[in-house]
């Protein structure tokens, strides 16, 4: 191997470290949420990460937080189609996967409120749930989700308005409240 | 985005929410600016969402998410050092591998196909179908090609007809059947794939057969516009399963894909374009390709629409794959229109019911809040809404413009007027009115294809099945003119076979589009409707004289050769291509006549607009083992589709490849 190759072969090893390092949890959680289980949302993003290896850096590189979700969730709903269900992730397993090394009665606390808004995100039809979760989660700006979610900006403009208004609605600022404790 | 009404309270405006998350253009930002200004209430929905934001991203940002475990994470290091390549054909391999996700480009899916093509399909197509057919465990045994012409015949070729998709419960799937006969002794339905218990008992209808020239010179059908079953095959194929024989409609495939025809530039609506090269599967037959491209409109001259949309939500809607998937396509056709436009929405479930009275297309807020309204529930009793909706479509009629009712359903009408006869007899009445029909099909399970290809058809409409937002896109956005804005109806194909020139020949497709010589020329008779930039193709697979052929299926005839030709006949013409067609709303029909020469080019010199829709009709052909296909493998389809995709924008003719690739694998399952 000469090494000019090698070279760029260690150059984009690092493209790809660095695009895992930045997204991976990010991603997996967002699969999770589509998919319900740990193992089914790794498996998601491992073959969208393994996708990335394959395109041309020039190409993703200036819109990879876009490619990246677009691709994981075509990973995702091929999954649940292939399944015949589209579910989403139970409040209770999305308990189970907050941080392990958290103290104890913080993990609680932290839990119950978090059981809250989690109750109130599940309550959300998929597709604004799937638009905030992009939003506030993932920092996508609305241009970005309408191209991840195939929408158009103006839809995900209204699911993102309507998702929060219903969030705002059914928790009034208690619950709020216990999120910043 | 677009304008919203004046009262709305500011909390309610999603372009105040939109402003307070940062996401407008400066015009827009100062447009809410100065109504925050004049409006406290608007200054303070913007801090409300703002905090409700901050409080919603903070406690987001808490939860915690596990990573990829080290092994997952080391694949995709090596995969990083490699390029992936070997990862990415392994996966195919693996028969995980989907479809590319949207992002991926064109290339990258030609390239990874022409790997793929070079070391899967090996297996001839004629053996692979055959195996497929025979049920394992009944002792049946695998049918040759003559044995199935034999059984076709016995079963008048048509008598057996399975229409539709087929649920995977073998209950539903009688239920879709349309048997003349009875039910029982049909076998079951396993996982999409028709098990016969018989060995011949769903053998498959197969297409036209080849007819004399001498006998039958004139071969007449009317053109057919709809798509549906493309979509309803790719469903299938990547939900694991291929389709059964009857699922496939050939034209319906070809004619999925845009054609890159020049546009008409006399004065008729449409365009022909009439080629003939050598036929790919039989390269001592011709095929003949009959092209149509309607008149391009532009957005300045789309006619204002009266558009009412009338909705099932009925229990069976209650379907991720259906209700939402009809509310976001909705939504994206809602942005396509104008303030010209009018949007009703209608429903109909237990009851029928309007839920959106018409109301200015760009007022897209008061639709869109319609629609997220909307639930399933209730049995669906069709014909109360099919009433209401041609009744709110002529109360508003636009003259000149485009006045049509938008039926999605998954067209499983229980309540009501159900049977098929009556309900298409409703539909021909309102069809008079002059409101065009357009029926979009939604979800799988209980769908209703016949049924719906029917309404479509009678009520001077399209039929498109939508089972992705992908589709939706193409059917409701970038082929909206195609699909809303009629340039011609009651469009018939009339061809005559100069029997100097031509021993038999076999219309691809077009099976339920047949119509009879007599009717070509009579205005009464209903036919296919051509949308703005729209293109038709049919293609004629011929049997040429003097090649010393026999027509296949039919010997030669002791007493005659030829019936006594005209001058005409020795012009050295193959064919003679006659078309009609109504102005939209024109009741009396043009004709327009193109005289066909065959400049005896091969398929491999033909243009690649022919040789790809020759490919969609050999996998269709493949699909539903027609025997006309000799020992074509799906491996040489996919060569030719590989080699004729052209520009392919939409990249419509990738996912062909793909799904190309996606029946490899199935066959070897």
């Amino acid at each position: 191997m000469s090494s000019k190759q090698a070279r760029s072969e260690e150059r984009a090893e690092h493209w790809i470290g660095a695009a895992l390092a930045a997204h991976e949890r990010g991603l997996t959680l967002y699969a999770l949420r589509l998919l319900g289980d740990i193992e089914r949302a790794r498996d998601a993003v491992g073959e969208t990460f393994l996708r990335l290896c394959k395109q041309p850096r020039d190409d993703v590189e200036h819109r990879l937080a876009e490619w990246l979700y677009t691709v994981c969730r075509n990973q995702a709903l091929d999954v649940l189609r292939k399944e015949g269900r589209m579910s989403t992730l139970p409040a209770e397993n999305a308990a189970d996967i907050q941080s392990a090394d958290e103290p104890h009665t913080a993990a609680i606390e932290r839990r119950e409120c978090a059981s809250r808004v989690m109750d109130a995100m599940e309550a959300l039809p998929n597709n604004q749930r799937d638009a905030l979760l992009l939003k506030f989660q993932q920092g996508l700006s609305y241009k970005e989700i309408a191209r991840v979610t195939e929408e158009t900006v103006g839809n995900v403009g209204w699911l993102i308005h309507t998702g929060l208004k219903k969030l705002r609605d059914r928790l009034g600022d208690e619950a709020w409240k216990g999120i910043e404790a | 985005m677009s304008t919203r009404r004046e009262d709305t309270h500011p909390a309610d405006d999603p372009i105040v929410t939109a402003y307070a998350l940062g996401e407008l253009e400066e015009s827009e930002r100062a447009a809410v600016e100065t109504r925050m200004a004049a409006d406290p209430r608007a200054a303070q929905a913007v801090a409300e969402v703002r905090r409700a934001a901050e409080q919603l991203e903070e406690h987001l940002a808490a939860q915690s998410a596990p990573g990829l475990t080290d092994a997952q994470r080391e694949r995709i290091e090596g995969a990083a050092r490699d390029g992936g390549q070997r990862v990415i054909v392994g996966r195919f391999g693996s028969g995980r591998w989907k479809r590319v996700a949207a992002a991926a480009s064109v290339v990258m899916v030609v390239g990874i196909g022409a790997l793929l093509f070079q070391r899967r399909f090996a297996a001839p197509g004629e053996e692979w179908l055959a195996a497929r057919r025979a049920s394992p465990g009944s002792g049946a045994v695998t049918l040759g090609r003559a044995e199935r012409a034999s059984t076709a015949a016995r079963y008048g070729g048509r008598t057996l007809t399975t229409k539709g998709a087929p649920a995977p419960s073998s209950e539903s799937i009688i239920g879709a059947f349309s048997v003349e006969g009875e039910a029982e002794s049909f076998g079951h339905v396993t996982d999409g794939l028709v098990d016969d218990l018989s060995g011949e008992a769903y053998d498959p209808i197969d297409g036209n057969p080849f007819l004399r020239a001498g006998d039958a010179p004139l071969s007449t059908f009317s053109v057919d516009v709809d798509t549906a079953s493309y979509s309803n095959v790719r469903r299938w194929i990547s939900d694991g399963s291929l389709p059964p024989a009857d699922a496939v409609r050939v034209e319906e495939l070809v004619n999925y894909f845009p054609y890159d025809y020049a546009g008409p530039d006399g004065p008729h609506p449409f365009a022909t374009h009439v080629e003939v090269a050598g036929c790919p599967w039989e390269p001592r037959h011709r095929l003949v390709r009959i092209g149509i491209k309607g008149r391009e409109i532009d957005e300045a001259g789309r006619k204002p629409s009266n558009l009412v949309f009338l909705l099932d939500v009925s229990g069976s809607m209650n379907d991720p794959r259906k209700l939402p998937l009809l509310k976001s396509a909705m939504g994206m056709l809602t942005e396509q229109l104008g303030a010209n436009d009018r949007v009703a929405i209608a429903v109909y479930a237990g009851a029928a019911g309007l839920v959106l009275v018409p109301t200015p297309a760009d007022n897209r807020w008061a639709i869109l809040e319609a629609l997220e309204r909307l639930e399933a529930g209730g049995s669906t009793a069709g014909a109360a809404g099919i009433e209401l909706a041609y009744e709110v479509a002529r109360e508003h009629f636009i003259v000149g413009g485009n006045n049509r009712v938008i039926l999605c359903t998954d067209g499983d009408f229980n309540v009501g007027v159900a049977a098929d006869g009556s309900l298409v007899r409703l539909i021909e009445k309102k069809a008079q009115s002059g409101v065009f029909l357009t029926v979009l099909g939604f979800g799988t399970g209980n769908l209703k294809d016949a049924k719906m290809e029917k309404l479509a058809d009678k009520g001077n409409g399209n039929y498109a099945y939508i089972d992705s937002r992908l589709e939706a896109r193409k059917v409701l956005v970038e082929q909206m003119g195609a699909t809303l804005e009629t340039i011609a109806k009651d469009v018939k194909v009339q061809v005559e076979f100069n029997p100097l020139a031509v021993e038999g020949y076999r219309l691809i497709g077009y099976e339920n589009r047949l119509l009879a010589a007599r009717d070509f020329a009579d205005d009464t008779k209903d036919a296919g409707e051509i949308g703005a930039g729209h293109t038709v193709t049919a293609l004629y697979e011929v049997v040429p004289v003097g090649a010393g052929l026999e027509v296949p299926g039919l010997g030669p005839l002791r007493y005659q050769e030829n019936g006594r030709p005209t001058n005409a006949a020795f012009d050295g013409e193959l064919l003679f291509v006659k078309l009609r067609y109504k102005e939209p709303e024109g009741d009396e029909s043009t004709l327009i006549e193109v005289p066909v020469s065959d400049a005896g080019g091969s398929f491999f010199e033909a243009d690649g607009e022919l040789r790809f829709a020759a490919s969609v009709a050999a996998f269709g052909m493949l699909l539903r083992g027609s025997q006309h296909l000799g020992k074509t493998t799906l491996d040489e389809v996919a060569d030719w589709a590989l080699e004729s995709t052209g520009d392919d924008p939409g990249g419509y003719r990738a996912g062909f490849l793909e799904l190309i690739a996606a029946t490899g694998e199935l066959r070897k399952e």
